[in-house]
């Protein structure tokens, strides 16, 4: 272009944030990286740090439909549980290879995204909300009632995986570090897909969507197809943290299924910020840190938890990350 | 199968419908006039039922515990609506749908650490304990009663809403709050009172419930989800709409565990997943 | 007189028992800029939904290029050739300018591309600066759309609707809420769009309208009560009737 506005300089009080905010945002992916491999010798325990890993993964997939999408589901936790369920069976009753099981459980969990997504995105507004709250607690229900497969109540047991071969190399699953190095192998990934989606153009379609689904339209948007892809994507990305979780802890709870652990989810994005690529980890990080701090003082830890949670969508909506980054790029 | 188990299984189904209906009448008249979806509703059903024991147990009488407890309620209700839902208003839709989510968090919480994570027994006044005969069959005395006092506040509602000045000003507020306050009708107050008045109701389903299911500080998370799938299929903001998808949703569920128990509670959900595929915005749902 | 590029036949609209628009049938002809007037309430803002596909009407069908509407999603219509703007602003609020503009561009194609970087897709920035640049906002480009001018919110919305490169652009009220100068701007830019495509209009200042327009419709309580040009309408009996007769603040 030739406009001599365009070139206009800006004030350089605003370049210099800015200049570093966009480098930031194109090494997103290295940065996340490297940030994942120091981790672990940050945090108390390396359970704790694999914990980050896997809701993380989940929270930055769950974003992709929150945060960018501007859809606010309730019903995450079915796919992470799906994915947890499905590897864990896959596993322990047919004796499929662990990779095979994760991949059958990111299938599965997409598959189930894709399923309570065409239902709930026929609706809008609040109504979404609620329908995929009450879609997930079916899928909840029927895990409890098929306990001959998913273990009922007591959750599912029984698929341990101790070693894996990679590469040729038997390597310890056991092992806390080796565990957490593997595990984020494939949270990096998942933050790479989500990344690339992030700046593809259904990204900005998304975005639009969310800012303005009439407008979009008229743009010649099918909106609720884009919703739809969107909700399979996330859930997509939420059920591989949800394998991740199921290597990690060789157990699947059956309030993995549960609303409240939706809810969690929500929370985790909300506290780090829903607005930025780094929010939802940071949030995990922040909310599985407090978690790890409050549960030793007291079994109630979930009141300070949620007050906490309160006073966030009060005073802090744009969450830790968010509120960091309004102050520092200002 | 004899007809006579399907007729009380039919009634259970009514007893528990009715419930339902005060639970998603209760969302709905919130959701109504303040476009707010009460996330905490269904833990303050459960704060409403242990509401009701505390209240019972510290007069010694269930009456007691039935009048006072969806009072005091919802009064703490119309708090929540001051203290933490008012500053929302002008945001995004989503914020008081988040807030009330994590205050549900610190109700459950706050009732284990009051009253204590198990199960408490609430025992049915002696009063209505037994059966009736009805001629096609035994009845439980505390489901008719609890249906019968159903009826009567939805037949009070509809008077308070249909004749009474604050009615109108509910029903016109609710299509259009600008007005209301150009005409200088304090629609803050609406609010606060229409927040005390969802709530109240929720409560009252929550004492009622007592003595029908056992009383336990996670009781408030199927309640929500129930009420969800009732409101979805009745049309939220529709007051009918609510009292019909309740009752139907309470006899599938009871004729369903009449003959296939473990399907009993999926089954509603299949029910809202029928609903959301034939007519998105529910039976009595105006299209957006 | 060439083929009509959009026609309606015997559109009726009902909400429940309110009749929001009967029996109306016209046809729009390339090249040419028309006028819909009415009083508040008329149904013009309605005849726009139909004709965008924002609402399906309850009778009547809408040809566009000889071919049947029915069953159109609004989303398609900007694919057929149909672009519109709204009565009010209508934007991407919290994208920047350039954004809004390239995101419509990018509607037309690559729509479920989730894997490329949509930086590769350059001719789009290319095409949506070419945009901003024909309704006066290459200056503003990098600036986020919220923080505008009305008049700028405006012009943006037009820059949205021109990006799929319409045959026919419906305008609500593009002038709503501007003072005199934004709006001499906006007439001069409408003057430019219509010697390349056919406009229908929406509008209630009367001397704009009557400069701009080969053609004025008048509608009154959801009929087609008047259709000619400017001069025709000016003096026509029942249009006076209705604007003079009942005084709607309009002249």
């Amino acid at each position: 272009m030739t406009s001599p506005a365009f070139a206009a300089p800006m004030p350089s009080s605003v370049r210099k944030p800015a200049r570093l905010k966009s480098l930031v945002t194109t090494y997103r992916v290295p940065l996340s990286i490297i940030a994942l491999c120091l981790l672990p010798w940050l945090l108390p325990s390396k359970a704790l740090a694999v914990n980050v890993l896997v809701y993380g993964v989940v929270a930055v997939g769950y974003n992709l439909l929150f945060g960018y999408t501007g859809l606010l589901s309730f019903g995450h936790a079915a796919f992470v549980g799906a994915g947890a369920y499905i590897t864990g069976i896959a596993i322990g009753q047919f004796g499929v290879p662990w990779y095979a099981a994760v991949l059958l459980g990111v299938f599965g969990g997409g598959l189930l995204a894709f399923a309570i997504g065409a239902l709930s995105t026929r609706t809008r507004g609040i109504y979404f909300s609620m329908v995929t709250l009450a879609l997930a607690q079916l899928v909840y229900y029927v895990a409890l009632q098929a306990s001959s497969w998913t273990g009922g109540e007591n959750g599912l047991r029984g698929f341990t995986v101790n070693k894996i071969n990679l590469l040729g190399y038997d390597v310890n699953f056991l092992d806390p570090v080796n565990k957490y190095y593997v595990l984020m192998t494939f949270a990096a990934l998942a933050l790479w897909i989500v990344s690339r989606i992030l700046n593809s153009p259904f990204g900005a379609a998304i975005e639009a969507i969310r800012e303005n689904e009439r407008r979009a339209s008229t743009c010649g948007y099918n909106v609720e197809r884009t919703k739809l892809l969107s909700f399979t994507l996330s859930g997509t990305i939420c059920a591989l943290g949800g394998t991740m979780s199921a290597l990690h802890l060789a157990f699947v709870p059956l309030d993995s299924l549960h609303y409240h652990a939706s809810g969690m989810i929500v929370m985790m994005t909300l506290l780090g910020g829903a607005s930025s690529f780094f929010g939802p980890f940071v949030g995990a990080l922040v909310f599985l840190v407090m978690e790890d701090v409050f549960s030793l003082w007291t079994s109630h830890w979930q009141i300070i938890v949620g007050s906490i949670f309160v006073l966030f969508v009060l005073f802090l909506p744009k969450g830790i990350w968010g509120t960091f980054l309004a102050r520092v790029m200002r | 199968m004899d007809t006579e188990l399907i007729l009380m299984q039919l009634f259970s189904g009514v007893a528990l419908g009715a419930i339902l209906v005060l639970t998603a009448l209760g969302l709905s008249i919130i959701f109504g006039m303040l476009g707010v979806v009460n996330f905490a509703h269904g833990a303050l059903f459960m704060v409403g039922a242990y509401a009701g024991l505390w209240v019972a147990s510290l007069t010694g009488s269930f009456w007691w515990g039935l009048l006072v407890a969806p009072v005091m309620i919802g009064l703490f209700g119309m708090l929540i609506e001051y203290l933490l839902v008012r500053p929302l208003y002008g945001r995004s839709i989503d914020d008081p749908l988040l807030l009330t989510f994590g205050l549900s968090y610190v109700l459950v919480e706050g009732v284990r650490i009051v009253f204590g994570s198990d199960g408490i027994p609430f025992p049915t006044p002696s009063s209505l304990t037994g059966v009736v005969d009805l001629g096609v069959g035994f009845f439980p005395i505390y489901r008719i009663f609890v249906v019968g006092v159903v009826v009567i506040v939805v037949l009070l509602l509809w008077l308070g809403l249909e004749k009474t000045r604050f009615g109108l000003i509910v029903r016109a507020g609710a299509r259009d709050p600008t007005m209301m306050r150009v005409l200088g009708v304090d629609i803050s107050k609406v609010w606060l009172l229409v927040f005390g008045l969802g709530v109240g109701l929720a409560s009252l389903g929550g004492v009622l419930s007592g003595p029908m299911r056992s009383v336990n500080p996670e009781m408030g998370a199927l309640v929500l989800a129930e009420a969800f799938v009732v409101t979805v299929i009745g049309g939220l903001g529709s007051l009918l709409g609510s009292i019909i998808a309740g009752l139907v949703v309470g006899i599938v569920i009871s004729m369903t565990a009449l003959f296939a128990p473990e399907m009993a509670t999926i089954v509603m959900f299949a029910l809202m997943a029928l609903v959301l595929l034939i007519r998105p915005q529910g039976l009595f749902g105006k299209l957006a | 007189m060439s083929a009509p590029l959009l026609a309606v036949d015997d559109i009726g609209v009902r909400f429940g028992g309110f009749v929001a628009l009967q029996g109306v049938t016209t046809a729009f002809h390339p090249g040419r800029v028309t006028s819909i007037i009415g009083p508040n309430g008329a149904g013009k803002s309605t005849l726009f939904n139909v004709l965008s596909g924002v609402l399906t009407p309850s009778s009547g069908t809408i040809r566009f290029k000889g071919q049947d509407l029915k069953g159109t999603r609004h989303h398609e219509f900007v694919h057929r050739g149909i672009a519109r703007s709204y009565q009010i602003t209508n934007i991407f609020p919290d994208l920047s300018v350039h954004e809004n503009v390239r995101v419509a561009a990018q509607a037309s194609r690559s729509r479920y591309n989730i894997w490329t970087n949509r930086k590769r897709f350059s001719e789009l920035d290319v095409r949506a600066d070419a945009a901003l640049e024909s309704v006066g906002l290459v200056a503003k480009r990098d600036e986020i759309a919220k923080f505008l001018a009305h008049g700028q919110q405006r012009a943006l919305e037009i820059a949205i609707a021109l990006i799929s490169d319409p045959e026919v652009l419906l305008l609500d009220e593009p002038t709503a809420g501007m003072g005199p100068e934004e709006t001499k701007e906006m007439v001069a830019l409408l003057e430019r769009l219509a010697a390349a495509r056919t406009i229908l209009l929406v509008e209630h200042k009367m001397k704009m309208i009557l400069g701009l327009s080969d053609r004025i419709l008048v509608l009154h309580h959801g009929r087609l009560i008047a259709d000619g040009s400017p001069r025709d309408i000016q003096t026509d009996p029942e249009v006076r009737r209705v604007y003079l007769g009942q005084n709607d603040g309009y002249a």
